[in-house]
């Protein structure tokens, strides 16, 4: 696959991902909620409605962070996807380090986020953006165990090798703490449900509170995309990526992205949120030894 | 292609630089510092150091976090909304940074450099982790427990309490002149109470003498005006 | 892409900083300008690694010193400015005239 093939599946890849994670999203709510279905349109009358509207501003706001917050949250989510191998031999950005690539990607969404609920000049965004780093940072600090821990078996950092080395057994049971850890750095990532300390319900919004019209769509569309990224990567770390019998390999990586887009959807929606402290407490005690434990045992295998 | 990057990079990494100390917001500063270390990385990675460059992004994603959060912990201004003075020794200093820079530059202008370049197709990332866990893991061990002992110090440094008692006991706010009353809020006699300790007193003087202060609203920053003892 | 082009580059950002760490009255700023310093010695190093040692993974080491000694500057400073501030209530250089109290 050429070069100029790889980009457009990438941006394909994108854009419906993000289209069916708008129309789950609504699903599971009106689901839960005990409302009927859900348009298949309804995630362009959605962005259609905030770009017609007005866009308010606040008082001496920082403008310029406040669009590269947006604009960088969405870059970061599609370099993510970019590292994410199509096939054999084949991603957008092929180099070596793939995995510690999407390292930095995590480490600048928390930069990111916390710019974007610096910059409206407002208390509640703000006060988003100081819990989102608190919490954000552990977090991220328990995906780099996680991620050495999927990288061991295949001897390399490039996500291309880690997906190869699935070959006859996948990552998710060679492994089977790293995947939940990673998905409850996911849910981080994008800024859901128990890790949803940045936009939550609770502080009105918390740093997308003061985006309007455009803005808001912008900020809604990068939480999106960065879900697809998070997923895509999270299947080709740990179901396989690509490889499958029969059907091509994009459409075996649609399809596991597809279920974990599902299934980070769902926990947002079924799990409660803790208050910033006692999750401080959870991540530091409890589930960063579980991840010093899964390096561990993959070190451990890796030498047997 | 690779130079058009690379004086891209370049002035893009300088730039910025230059912009930390020359903006308002400490936000941008610390932001602006943060695009200066993913220039360089972005370097090195077109050198093919292709784990440092990236490592580079990452460890200064998180360390310029942080930075910011203390920027705005410790800064008087931290948006930069009311303007103030923030530099001293001006002069002098914009002397030492340019005189840094011409002699480096003239150092390594008139120095014969060698050149053996990285042989291409080298394998760069496999040779570092052979080097790190091979001839020199001694120098990487030890970097490793200066960091373990960096974080210990750095908890023991920044705990409030320890051996001889609370870090901030009997702790005075420097004077606004040279030896003149400690500026900002009033410390209680028996010490040890850190914070806003003055402020509960103030409120009591207001409601028993009915002597509203225009000043005397809580001011709990530093750099506030002297307050009488009354 | 020469080996002097990247030094340059690299003295440029040592004076930078340099320039920060002397004229910035807080301590956090000065930080930022040792930062800046570091930054210049990072570049120099794989610089120095990419056109003169023939690849020698040892050149390589020495930038993972660099950022390791840059983590250690960080995490120190940031003790230091907490453990002054609650003595001194002083976040600015000029308070620190004296180190006895």
């Amino acid at each position: 696959m050429s070069f100029a093939l790889a980009l457009t599946t990438l941006i394909l890849f994108l854009a419906i991902g993000i289209w069916i994670a708008a129309i789950l999203d609504a699903l599971f709510y009106r689901r839960i909620s005990g409302q009927g279905g859900v348009s298949v349109l309804s995630p362009f009358y959605a962005a259609a409605a905030h770009l017609s509207r007005q866009r308010l501003t606040t008082e001496a706001p920082d403008r310029l962070n406040w669009y590269l917050a947006i604009a960088g949250y969405l870059a970061i989510a599609t370099i993510g996807l970019a590292v994410v191998p199509f096939g054999p031999e084949t991603a957008v950005i092929g180099i070596k380090t793939s995995v510690v690539l999407w390292g930095a990607c995590e480490s600048l969404v928390v930069v990111l986020v916390f710019l974007h609920g610096w910059s409206p000049n407002s208390p509640l965004a703000l006060i988003g953006a100081y819990r989102y780093v608190a919490i954000g940072l552990p977090i991220m600090l328990l995906s780099m165990f996680v991620l050495i821990a999927a990288a061991l078996p295949a001897r390399s950092l490039d996500l291309r090798d880690i997906v190869a080395s699935q070959e006859g057994l996948w990552n998710v049971i060679r492994q089977p703490l790293g995947l939940p850890l990673f998905l409850l750095l996911g849910l981080s990532l994008t800024l859901r449900g128990p890790f949803d300390y940045a936009d939550s319900a609770d502080l009105a919004g918390g740093t997308s509170v003061e985006d309007s019209g455009a803005n808001r769509a912008g900020w809604q569309v990068a939480r999106l995309a960065m879900l697809v990224g998070f997923s895509a990567i999270a299947a080709s770390t740990f179901l396989g990526g690509y490889l499958g019998p029969v059907l091509p390999g994009i459409v075996w990586l649609a399809i596991k992205t597809l279920i974990l887009m599902a299934v980070v959807i769902g926990l947002s929606h079924l799990l409660a949120r803790m208050p910033v402290a006692r999750m401080l407490g959870l991540i530091w005690k409890f589930l960063l030894p579980i991840a010093f434990a899964d390096l561990l045992l993959a070190g451990l295998v890796a030498l047997a | 292609m690779t130079n058009l990057a690379f004086y891209t990079l370049s002035a893009l990494a300088i730039w910025s630089g230059w912009r930390v100390f020359r903006v308002d917001s400490m936000i941008r500063a610390t932001f602006a510092l943060m695009v200066s270390f993913i220039c360089v990385g972005g370097i090195a990675l077109l050198m093919s150091a292709d784990y440092i460059g990236i490592a580079t992004v990452f460890m200064m994603a998180v360390e310029m976090t942080v930075m910011g959060l203390f920027m705005v912990m410790f800064m008087m201004n931290p948006a930069g909304l009311n303007p103030m003075q923030m530099v001293h020794q001006h002069r002098f200093s914009i002397g030492a940074g340019i005189a840094a820079f011409i002699g480096l530059t003239v150092a390594v202008l008139a120095t014969n450099l060698p050149n053996n370049p990285l042989p291409a197709g080298r394998d760069t990332l496999h040779d570092l982790g052979v080097e790190l866990l091979g001839g020199s893991m001694l120098i990487f061990e030890t970097a490793g427990v200066t960091l373990l002992a960096t974080m210990v110090g750095a908890v023991v440094l920044s705990s409030r309490r320890g051996r001889f008692g609370d870090s901030d006991a009997g702790a005075v706010p420097p004077g606004l002149q040279p030896g003149g009353q400690p500026a900002g809020r009033k410390v209680e006699k028996s010490g040890g109470h850190g914070g806003h300790g003055g402020d509960g007193s103030h409120d009591m003087n207001m409601n028993m003498k009915g002597a509203p202060k225009s000043d005397d609203a809580p001011h709990k920053g530093h750099g506030k005006m002297p307050e009488e003892e009354s | 892409m020469t080996l002097t082009a990247s030094l340059v580059v690299a003295a440029a950002l040592f004076g930078i900083g340099l320039f920060g760490a002397l004229s910035q009255k807080s301590f956090v700023m000065l930080m930022m300008g040792l930062e800046l310093m570091l930054n210049g010695t990072l570049l120099a190093a794989v610089g120095f690694w990419a056109f003169t040692l023939e690849g020698a993974p040892k050149g390589q080491l020495l930038a993972i010193l660099v950022m390791a000694v840059m983590a250690v500057e960080l995490v120190i400073g940031f003790a230091l400015v907490v453990a002054v501030y609650r003595k001194r209530q002083a976040d600015v250089v000029e308070s620190l005239g004296t180190l006895k109290q």
